[in-house]
């Protein structure tokens, strides 16, 4: 009970935040009933989407600094398990997602407990490492379809298909996954202020003081793993429903890792809204900007770039993001 | 029965033997002053006992229960807490945030940590700087935080590591009077390292004086600091005749 009632508890945030946030989730509630175009909602979707993973980031690599580029394997997990579990026994999304979790939390947990005893860039390297095997392992496993992927065909269903996440139109999807963001929110709001999100805070400040507080640095690192895993599983979950044709290289590429990392440290990571402003600022972006270089070839890799010079930014000028700018702004003012 | 036994500890880093042989005891309720010059290994010794590093050989004996294989955490979760030299406390964090996490060892309750963290920072004068970051604090009162969050953990026995280093008379007299207040009215049994001699006099009851690893005194603090092995580890050879000969204070 008392858990319930901190996801909820939002007074210490400063109203000014809370009431914009409010405006904000009453805007995103109307939006797809707004006169939008198909290509705002889908991405708004990829908003959704992206603000659920840097959460689910945010716990371990933000509040406990530990910089996880392996992310994208539990949207591999996340979203495989849903596609094969629908194709090959007809089990819907709302039984496979859980199941996905599972085992996207079973491989956090045999990985992490190795990859955790490495610290800072070492840690970096080995989730990348860990990732890229698993994508390798899925491009050849037949099973699962190889290097084509997998195909959920619409035309087997009949949408709206509720139980298996089957529409034809995005706004249902729209719905469903701004249902998981509120979600996700409320789960933050009660880890970053429950005993692990205490814990964490203090392993990424010293770990050793943190030890002398009775801390099991190494467990602690290891259950936040398993927490910002199933972030990412059940949005892979969805996205599988959503897309409907998922493939290895689309779920699992190093560029969605990396993505994740660096929305929710240009948002600001280790803060509440951090994630969501990361999202909410590089995904209508690479969107539009997608959009606008996709006639011109020669502009093609213009977004990789633009990442890079985000990347160089934040670490030389404020390396706790967009947050930490305003949190700054703040304490001068106060003092 | 004693608090702590800490029982022929030897310390090796590689060919440097940091702690040789050390053995002392404490009883419930006392203050114990550690002292020593730079390097003596009175940090290498807390580290020991705190379960930071293995020891080489030697057991610690903690409550009737052996510790000596014990990692920091187990150590930390049976009651003996510690501050670190060099170590403030999280800056990223506030005050009473900072505390909480102490607290967080005994409950998992998020509103039982507060109130804790919320008593133990008003029984320490601290309830003004609660909110405030533990970066934006002067020296003093980080140190102050340090202890606090140590004593949120509930602690039987309390290591501090240097509390009074880099701190002005007026601020030393200040820590000092903390840490009288968590040894006399909280009741915690409290071993002090400290470089300032003058402070481990005025406020242990019983001093252990260490030099190159080694333990080469211990006592009553008068009767220590009139030790010819303490003086000449403190001021060299040639005070040792100096005090030996009738000198009113070496």
């Amino acid at each position: 009970m008392e858990a319930l009632k901190n996801a909820f508890d939002f007074s210490d945030q400063p109203r000014l935040d809370l009431t914009i946030a409010g405006a904000l989730a009453l805007f995103l509630l109307i939006f797809p009933l707004l006169p939008v175009s198909a290509f705002a909602l889908a991405t708004m979707i990829q908003f959704f989407i992206f603000s659920l993973y840097g959460m689910g980031w945010n716990t371990i690599g933000g509040y406990g600094g530990q910089v996880d580029l392996g992310k994208a394997q539990y949207v591999g997990i996340g979203a495989y398990t849903t596609a094969v579990l629908l194709i090959r026994w007809d089990i819907p999304f709302w039984f496979s997602m859980p199941i996905g979790v599972l085992l996207a939390v079973s491989w956090s947990f045999i990985i992490g407990y190795p990859l955790f005893r490495l610290s800072g860039h070492y840690f970096a390297i080995a989730t990348i490492a860990t990732s890229l095997v698993l994508k390798d392992l899925f491009e050849v496993w037949d099973f699962v379809g190889a290097a084509r992927g997998l195909e959920i065909s619409p035309i087997a269903y009949q949408p709206p298909d509720y139980l298996r996440l089957i529409f034809k139109e995005d706004i249902y999807y729209y719905y469903v996954l701004f249902a998981f963001f509120l979600v996700g929110i409320l789960y933050l709001n009660w880890f970053r202020k429950s005993r692990l999100g205490f814990q964490l805070r203090a392993i990424k400040d010293n770990e050793d003081v943190a030890r002398s507080l009775g801390i099991n640095v190494h467990w602690a690192k290891i259950k936040t793993y398993a927490i910002a895993t199933g972030y990412v599983s059940v949005v892979g979950s969805f996205h599988a429903c959503y897309i409907k044709a998922i493939e290895p290289e689309d779920t699992m590429s190093l560029d969605i890792s990396i993505l994740i990392a660096l929305m929710a440290m240009l948002g600001g990571a280790g803060s509440l809204w951090g994630p969501i402003i990361g999202a909410g600022i590089l995904i209508p972006l690479k969107s539009y900007l997608k959009e606008w270089l996709g006639g011109m070839a020669g502009l093609a890799g213009m977004d990789l770039i633009l990442y890079a010079v985000i990347i160089m930014l934040i670490s030389a000028k404020e390396p706790r993001g967009v947050w930490g700018i305003v949190e700054r702004w703040r304490r001068r003012k106060r003092s | 029965m004693a608090l702590l036994a800490v029982e022929n500890l030897v310390k090796d880093f590689g060919g440097l033997r940091a702690n040789d042989d050390i053995s002392f005891t404490l009883e419930k309720g006392e203050l114990l002053g550690l002292i020593g010059p730079n390097g003596a290994g009175k940090t290498t010794l807390f580290n020991c006992i705190a379960g930071k590093h293995p020891v080489t050989a030697g057991r610690i004996v903690f409550d009737d229960e052996d510790i000596t294989a014990l990692k920091a955490p187990e150590v930390a979760r049976r009651g003996l807490a510690r501050t670190f030299q060099v170590y403030a406390a999280a800056g990223d964090l506030t005050v009473r945030e900072n505390v909480m996490v102490g607290c967080f060892m005994r409950t998992a309750s998020r509103r039982k940590a507060r109130e804790r963290a919320d008593a133990i920072l008003e029984d320490l004068n601290l309830t003004a700087a609660a909110p405030q970051y533990v970066s934006e604090l002067p020296v003093a009162a980080q140190k102050q935080v340090t202890m606090a969050t140590a004593l949120g953990t509930r602690p039987k026995l309390l290591l501090l590591d240097e509390v009074a280093a880099g701190l002005n008379p007026g601020e030393i007299e200040e820590i000092m009077a903390s840490i009288r207040h968590i040894h006399h009215d909280l009741g915690v049994t409290v071993i002090l390292i400290e470089h300032v001699m003058e402070l481990v006099m005025r406020t242990s009851d019983r001093v252990i004086v260490i030099d190159s690893g080694r333990k080469i005194a211990e006592g009553l603090p008068d009767e220590v600091a009139r030790d010819p092995q303490v003086i000449k580890a403190y001021l060299g050879d040639r005070y040792v005749q100096e005090a030996g000969g009738g000198e009113a204070h070496p």
